[in-house]
């Protein structure tokens, strides 16, 4: 006959039983959804056994409570036991490590990480961003011959006049002439101290229609004030000092003595044009006049651009007074390849080299073969142009990684990183898949295993001596010669009968069975 | 898994203990606990992987005898075959396994 608690103990007693129920029901929980109800019963059934051993019911002890929550709380590896096990055992075999699917996973996710660092790293980024920016085919720089590099040496009048006068290999002229100039914004001009020093480049309203460069925000800009001169910002400014403000467009500001809309972002980049230029104030040819010296970039129409045999030519103008002047049409744009450009050349270089490396065979002459169905052909096929589509990716993306991401953006150092990296991802890659390709099983795609060694080397000519690897799926053996010979020249599949399936049953219910015993808590 | 298989299987000592804890006659998990001195969290896990690998099965008590007894009824556990086999090569790996649970002892308390 038990003896009756008092009613505090009762009520610690009731509250530790439900505090123990509630650990079993949060073991529960984690259970597989079959097994919970057998897994409640017996879990129920001990701890009812734990507490009649321990003594509860006869009077309180933290002692023995700690115990049977000790014994509670050991339901938690339990069920996780029971969820793990039950995971393995439907784990299918397409899933598991060394499958189709799994080279598949591992390869996208080596996508996603050189995508995701591309888009991190910023020289990849304004590489990209220059790629996209590309000026127009057919712009020239016009200089006089006899100046140094990068002076300017046009005046605005020989533009002027150039353009007015019918052209034959040219349709097109824009004019610039890069200043220092002090800049303020209109609404901080009261307490201002004179304002920023940028370099503006004061040129004629066709510039960027010219260049056919895109002008970001140009719509939000272009209808604010009609009366004033629009000012075009260099990206890195409009981030320095306008902090990337995407309502920038409309601004007005004032550059020098002159009052001027901001009237959009230009892309950023190196446009093989001379000048350190942070803005372009875009005002009409009959503004111009004053002045010194600038560039002019020209357009080549289609007969200039056949005439236009190098990246630098020779052009022969005559003045008002019919005296000959020697310039020199400086091509713009074509300095370097873009990336795309590089990534195609490089990876086409690596396929034709390709045979140079691996065989391109995949071993598959074995006449046991012709026994697979069309569709596992297909998807064998299937398989490996899916892993070229993701090497091919993988390989722009990474050399862009490598090139940009540490070298910075548009050096030669870059190129030439980039054409190094994407030829010898290429390469390599699509070695690896040749010899992936040869070593997967052609019923389930998984990688042949167990290599065992057959046969004697020194034996090779009177037997046959070779590796044979086997399916863990059971569908097939490969045999792989360690010398090739006349009679056994290349690797052969041997597909394996149902009468095998037997010694493959339930391999992966077992797997890693026995080492799990030694748990210890 | 084949008798055969199994008796070429080298357990961990705690398996080999709960082996032969069921073969000395403590056959739920609670009693293997006190028998062997193993926390729940070690028992519990090993029994289900035996079970598995059909080294053990279990059968529930029937209800009238737990009813008879007042008590909720009791998963049994017994060593099958290949169990048995186990046991006996893992008691000349570990030696001592008898000496810490003698068959027998359950029934003889």
């Amino acid at each position: 006959m038990k003896p009756s608690l008092s009613l505090p103990d009762r009520a610690v007693d009731l509250a530790l039983r439900g505090a123990n129920l509630g650990l079993l029901r949060g073991a529960w929980i984690l259970v597989p959804g079959k097994q919970r109800g057998e897994w409640w019963r017996e879990w129920h059934a001990e701890l009812w056994q734990v507490r009649q051993e321990c003594g509860c019911g006869r009077g309180f002890s933290w002692r023995e409570e700690r115990g049977i929550a000790g014994f509670c709380l050991g339901a938690f590896k339990d069920a996780l036991c029971l969820r793990r096990m039950e995971r393995r055992a439907r784990r299918p075999l397409a899933l598991s490590f060394g499958s189709a699917w799994w080279c598949l996973l591992l390869l996208a996710a080596l996508l996603g990480l050189s995508y995701g660092l591309g888009r991190w790293l910023p020289g990849v980024r304004a590489e990209r961003s220059l790629s996209q920016c590309m000026v127009r085919r057919g712009l020239v720089l016009i200089e006089y011959a006899d100046y140094e590099d990068s002076a300017p040496t046009i005046s605005s009048g020989q533009y002027r006049a150039w353009k007015d006068r019918k052209q034959e290999f040219f349709d097109g002229f824009a004019f610039y002439r890069v200043t220092r100039e002090r800049v303020n914004r209109e609404a901080e001009q009261a307490g201002s101290d004179g304002g920023a020093g940028w370099g503006v480049a004061r040129a004629s309203s066709n510039f960027f229609a010219l260049m056919g460069l895109p002008v970001r925000f140009g719509e939000t800009g272009a209808n604010v004030d009609a009366d004033l001169p629009g000012v075009i910002l260099s990206e890195s400014l409009w981030k320095r000092e306008f902090g990337a403000d995407p309502h920038v467009a409309g601004s007005v500001v004032r550059v020098g003595l002159r009052r001027a809309t901001i009237a959009g972002v230009a892309p950023e980049g190196p446009w093989d044009l001379p000048g350190k230029v942070d803005a372009w104030l875009l005002e009409p040819d009959s503004q111009m006049t004053q002045g010194g010296a600038g560039y002019v970039v020209a357009h080549l129409s289609a007969s200039g651009e056949s005439r236009m045999s190098a990246a630098i030519i020779p052009i022969k103008s005559f003045s008002e007074h019919r005296t000959p002047d020697d310039l020199l049409g400086v091509s713009i744009g074509n300095g370097m390849p873009g990336p795309w450009d590089l990534f195609l050349f490089a990876s086409l270089l690596a396929i034709l080299a390709l045979p140079a490396v691996s065989p391109v065979s995949f071993g598959e002459e074995s006449v046991s073969l012709q026994a697979i169905s069309w569709q596992r052909k297909v998807w064998r096929w299937g398989f490996l142009g899916a892993k070229i589509a993701l090497l091919l990716p993988i390989a722009f993306w990474a050399s862009l990684d490598l090139a940009y991401g540490f070298m910075g953006f548009n050096s030669n150092e870059a190129v030439i990183l980039q054409l190094a990296a994407t030829f010898s991802i290429c390469l390599f890659g699509m070695r690896w898949i040749l010899s992936d390709q040869r070593q997967r099983c052609p019923v389930c795609l998984r990688r042949v295993a167990h290599p065992a060694r057959v046969g004697q080397f020194s034996r090779t000519f009177l037997a046959w001596s070779g590796t044979e690897l086997m399916c863990m799926g059971g569908h097939t053996l490969l045999h792989v010669p360690s010398l090739p010979t006349s009679w056994f020249s290349t690797q052969r599949w041997m597909l394996l009968d149902p009468s095998w399936k037997f010694l493959f049953a339930g391999r992966y219910e077992s797997e890693g069975g026995c080492s799990g015993y030694g748990v210890n808590s | 898994m084949s008798p055969e298989r199994n008796s070429e299987t080298k357990l961990s000592h705690t398996a080999a203990m709960i082996l032969q804890a069921l073969d000395a006659g403590f056959v739920y998990g609670f009693s293997i606990m006190e028998m062997t001195g193993l926390p729940s969290g070690t028992v519990y896990p090993a029994m289900r992987r035996l079970e598995r690998d059909e080294l053990i099965r279990s059968q529930w008590e029937r209800q009238s005898i737990a009813d008879a007894e007042q008590r909720p009824p009791r998963k049994y556990y017994k060593l099958t075959a290949a169990g048995r086999s186990t046991l006996e090569s893992s008691r000349k790996r570990y030696p001592l396994l008898e000496r810490l649970i003698p068959s027998g002892e359950a029934r003889s308390l």
